[in-house]
């Protein structure tokens, strides 16, 4: 059995992490967030950056009132303010035995991921939260803000270990029931769900959560390497198909693999979730400072 | 189609297909590999499975593609062979001419007899491996160059052993040969106690004649228990382009001996008019180049002699070289210097013996009569001796004889009949030799002279009707006595030729007593010229045979008499090619040599004067005429010729084999594209 598992993964370098202090966490939709963070949310606050007038009404704070417009025309105004919020940023890495696999192996790959965006969102003061997910939710660091927790992050990213088969469905409906603050949320896999990937993404989008679907997949899954009579073992269940791989049956996998993400991706951007495919072989900073950059998570 | 091994099908095919077969009831063992996921190689599978028209088949295709190469395979063992060939029997027989006119060398530079091997193999390679051949070569006798066999090398060896002759082609013999041995076979083959009559166990045998069909004997042929029907001509050759010396003579003048006049009769049987030279040459020097015109040797259309099968006028012309002065003796050969198909027949020759002189002894009573048969051989160019009969009696051996033969060449009997007669020629006048068989009794005097054989050469230029003999003995003869003039009851002249003797046997004396005792005439031919004459070609005939003649010549394959010297033990004669035979020689002084096949000269050592050298040519318009006869006509009927050659059943498992190897190229195409889960 040949697992593809890097033993001493190092997710940030110091030199990439500089870079990464220029880039902050993007919403695609304005959050109401529970704490008052560096974020413009759409609720008027008391920032110093002023939105609008009102006019006043019963129980208005007081401290509100322009005086001065009430001087030159004896009626009484609020002043709106922009309020800024924090921003929640969820990263749900799949941790199932599937994803400890590949050359470069999908599952540091994906952990490399979820430390960039966990680092943007903790310099930024966002409110992270790091998930190891397989047949649930599993492995879980909640809340963390603030740039000396990267640590904890780091830690607990290099803490996962991989077991299960994923389970999405389930870890969806867990995820966005203690969830319900709005937030983005990313969800770093191969999406090979045998029971399927819709029912899970359909929980998170009951939260309206600014979604992001991150597939990963090896090389050695998108360009197969097999040949000849083989019985396949599901790294995952220990399911088995027996094969001959030929040239015949090779197209018609790339091809159904092809058609798969095609549909996952129709799926996602039918319901406003941002899909992105990867390769483990596109060079992970790539990723993050080119690709993410462009679909406007980062900026 | 035909199969060679057809059994080995059933056997390759038991063995191979039902372990292929188990094999598939074997589940394939397969390499375990892990992957993060089954999902996406499941679906394929059953994409690939909805998508295959034929996906029920596609495993089983598999098999099927292996069944069929396996059973290609077997087929192929089996040596199947394109039927091109004409169905043959289990028994074959091959007859192949190898007489002289098979050397015809033909346009694509083989020799008919190179043709005729060729198609012969073919024939053996087409049996199936159950047939058997039995291999005949045939000139002027037949040989069975192998018996029934079934081992083809082994066949085909023996058809490539035989030997170019230049003999006649005779085949009579080959054919009695051939039914005798397929009999053999069929009564061979039967399992004892059958019911089967051996005479009515007619062999079933195919029978391929490779001829140019110049056979001498057609008419004589007797097939009788080979069908006729099965009987096939394969017609080898095309050229008909030969000139050929069908006689020669080289003789020396009676009278002058020592002139030497040479002849040749040279014949064209091409279709084209031909004009070359004839040289002559004695003991290897050229002596005479005559220049010869021939006409077309095909009868033109129309003309008289078309359908008498005669030579058309001007295709065959003596050839009369200049009269040569040649004391010695040597071997003259005469030469067509001309390319034509065949070259046996472009040169022939002849044993000069020195000129000498006819030896003949007379016995006779010398009586105060004039005597006949002194007169007439003292004029004849011989050397005379003449004896009384007391004397020839009392004579020392060493005088009368030479070893075991006779010291003359001819020796002649007045009224004396004797027992002491060595080996040599006998000319008797009212007396006999007193041999087994010959008897003489009472006298014949009241009959006149009945009949002769006037083209008997002791009768040349005799004009024995106006012959008149009083009386003769009455000669007893044994059958191998041939008569020459008969009386109503009995011979009055007879040939009689027995081992190396000859024995002339006039039965009625030239002078003979009468009642009273006197001597008077028993015929008056004697005052006639006729009676030198006769004399003359007595002397000749009898002389001719051994003493005179020494042109010891012969056709190819007869056997020749050497006379060997008296205290030789063997003899070594040296063939025109080079090689040499060692022969013991028997007793009796002369050996039988058999071994003359080709023509040229042969010389023998040691040997008795003037016998050293004797030459074979071929003679034979038969076998000169080299165009192939279209049709054989046997005595038992027309055999049907081969129009084509002899096809040879080709083998069909190389084109098998590449079937094979596309049905395998096939198998791994549809092996690499096979999925099944």
């Amino acid at each position: 059995m040949t697992t593809y598992t890097s033993d001493n993964p190092s997710l940030l370098d110091p030199e990439f992490m500089a870079r990464l202090d220029q880039l902050s966490l993007v919403s695609r939709k304005i959050f109401a967030g529970k704490m008052r963070g560096e974020r413009i949310t759409k609720r008027r606050g008391e920032s110093v950056e002023f939105a609008d007038y009102r006019n006043y009404v019963m129980g208005d704070d007081l401290r509100f009132l322009d005086w001065n417009i009430y001087a030159r025309l004896e009626r009484l105004f609020i002043k709106l303010f922009l309020q800024e919020e924090d921003l929640h940023v969820s990263v749900l890495i799949d941790v199932s035995r599937s994803m400890n696999w590949g050359r470069p192996d999908k599952g540091l790959y994906a952990r490399k991921i979820a430390a960039a965006i966990a680092y943007i969102g903790l310099i930024n003061f966002d409110r992270v939260s790091l998930y190891g997910y397989a047949n649930g939710l599993q492995y879980e660091l909640a809340g963390v803000r603030g740039r000396r927790l990267m640590f904890k992050a780091i830690e607990f990213l290099t803490r996962l270990e991989y077991n299960g088969a994923s389970n999405l469905a389930a870890t969806g409906k867990q995820f966005a029931i203690r969830h319900p603050q709005p937030g983005i949320v990313l969800i770093l896999s191969d999406f090979f769900e045998k029971g399927g990937y819709e029912d899970g993404l359909r929980m998170l989008l009951s939260r309206r959560y600014d979604l992001y679907a991150i597939q990963v997949l090896s090389p050695e899954e998108i360009e197969p390497d097999l040949v000849g009579d083989l019985k396949l073992t599901d790294v995952e269940d220990d399911d088995t198909a027996e094969v001959t791989v030929g040239r015949a049956l090779l197209n018609r996998y790339k091809q159904n693999l092809r058609a798969y993400c095609e549909q996952f991706k129709e799926f996602c951007t039918r319901r406003g979730i941002a899909y992105l495919f990867t390769s483990t072989e596109v060079p992970f900073d790539q990723i993050v400072l080119s690709y993410f950059r462009r679909r406007g998570l980062l900026k | 189609m035909q199969f060679l091994a057809p059994s080995t099908i059933a056997i390759a095919a038991a063995l191979s297909i039902p372990p292929l077969v188990a094999l598939y009831f074997l589940k394939l063992k397969r390499n375990v590999r892990v992957v993060p996921s089954t999902l996406l190689w499941k679906r394929s599978v059953e994409d690939l499975h909805v998508n295959s028209p034929f996906q029920r088949l596609r495993s089983s295709l598999l098999l099927l593609l292996q069944l069929l190469v396996l059973v290609a395979g077997a087929i192929a063992l089996g040596r199947p062979m394109f039927q091109t060939a004409q169905a043959q029997e289990t028994t074959n027989v091959i007859l192949i001419d190898n007489s002289a006119s098979m050397a015809v060398v033909e346009a694509d530079g083989r020799t008919r007899l190179d043709e005729a091997k060729e198609q012969a193999k073919r024939v053996v390679d087409n049996m199936s491996d159950e047939a058997q051949a039995m291999v005949i070569a045939f000139c002027d006798r037949a040989t069975v160059e192998s018996s029934f066999d079934s081992d083809k090398a082994a066949l085909k060896r023996k058809i490539d052993s035989i030997e170019q002759t230049q003999s006649s082609s005779t085949l009579s013999e080959a054919i009695s040969l051939a039914e005798a041995y397929a009999q053999n076979q069929v009564i061979g083959g039967e399992d004892l106690g059958s019911d089967v009559a051996p005479e009515s166990a007619a062999p079933d045998a195919s029978v391929f004649l490779f001829t140019d069909g110049r056979v001498e004997d057609t008419d004589e042929v007797a097939v009788e228990k080979f069908d006729v029907g099965r009987m096939r001509v394969v017609n080898v050759g095309k050229r008909m382009d030969n000139v050929a010396i069908v006689s020669m003579d080289a003789r020396r003048r009676y009278e002058q001996p020592e002139i030497l006049e040479v002849t040749a009769l040279v014949q064209n049987f091409d279709a084209e008019p031909r004009n070359f030279d004839a040289v002559l040459y004695v003991d290897g020097q050229t002596v005479d180049v005559q220049s010869v015109s021939l006409a077309s040797g095909l009868p033109s259309e129309g003309a008289p002699d078309a359908a008498s099968g005669r030579a058309p006028v001007g295709s065959i012309r003596t050839v009369a070289f200049d009269n040569i002065e040649f004391g010695g003796s040597g071997t003259v050969e005469v030469a067509l210097r001309i390319d034509d198909a065949l070259s046996t027949d472009n040169r022939a020759w002849t044993i000069i013996p020195p000129p000498r002189r006819v030896s003949v002894l007379l016995v006779y009573d010398a009586n105060p009569f004039f005597n006949p048969l002194d007169a007439t051989l003292r004029v004849l160019p011989i050397e005379l001796k003449t004896m009384t009969p007391d004397q020839y009696e009392a004579a020392d051996d060493k005088v009368l004889t030479d070893g075991r033969r006779s010291a003359f060449d001819v020796v002649v009997f007045d009224q004396h009949s004797t027992d002491r007669l060595s080996q040599g020629s006998y000319l008797f006048f009212g007396g006999t030799p007193q041999i087994d068989g010959v008897t003489a009794e009472g006298i014949v005097d009241d009959e006149v002279i009945f009949n002769w054989d006037e083209t008997h050469p002791v009768l040349r230029h005799v004009a024995v009707e106006a012959v008149e003999v009083f009386q003769w003995r009455r000669l007893r003869l044994p059958p191998e006595a041939v008569s020459i003039v008969d009386g109503a009851s009995s011979p009055v002249l007879a040939y009689l030729a027995r081992g190396p003797s000859q024995y002339l046997i006039g039965a009625f004396g030239l002078i003979v007593k009468d009642k009273d005792g006197d001597f008077r005439y028993n015929t008056y031919w004697v005052h006639n010229a006729d009676f030198i004459v006769f004399t003359y070609n007595a002397i000749q005939f009898l002389a001719s045979n051994i003493a005179t003649s020494g042109t010891m010549v012969a056709r190819p394959g007869q056997p020749v008499t050497v006379p060997v010297p008296a205290d030789a033990d063997t003899v070594v004669i040296r063939r025109p090619d080079g090689s040499t035979d060692k022969v013991a020689a028997p007793s009796r002084q002369t050996l039988q040599y058999a071994r003359t096949r080709h023509v040229g000269v042969y010389e023998v050592s040691p040997a008795v004067p003037g016998h050293g050298v004797f030459a074979v040519n071929l003679f034979n318009p038969t076998e000169s005429r080299i165009e192939p006869v279209p049709a054989l006509t046997l005595g038992a009927g027309e055999v049907s010729t081969l129009a084509a050659s002899i096809q040879v059943n080709k083998p069909a498992w190389p084109y098998i084999l590449i079937a094979l190897l596309a049905v395998l190229v096939l198998e791994w195409v549809v092996y690499n594209q096979r999925v099944f889960v």
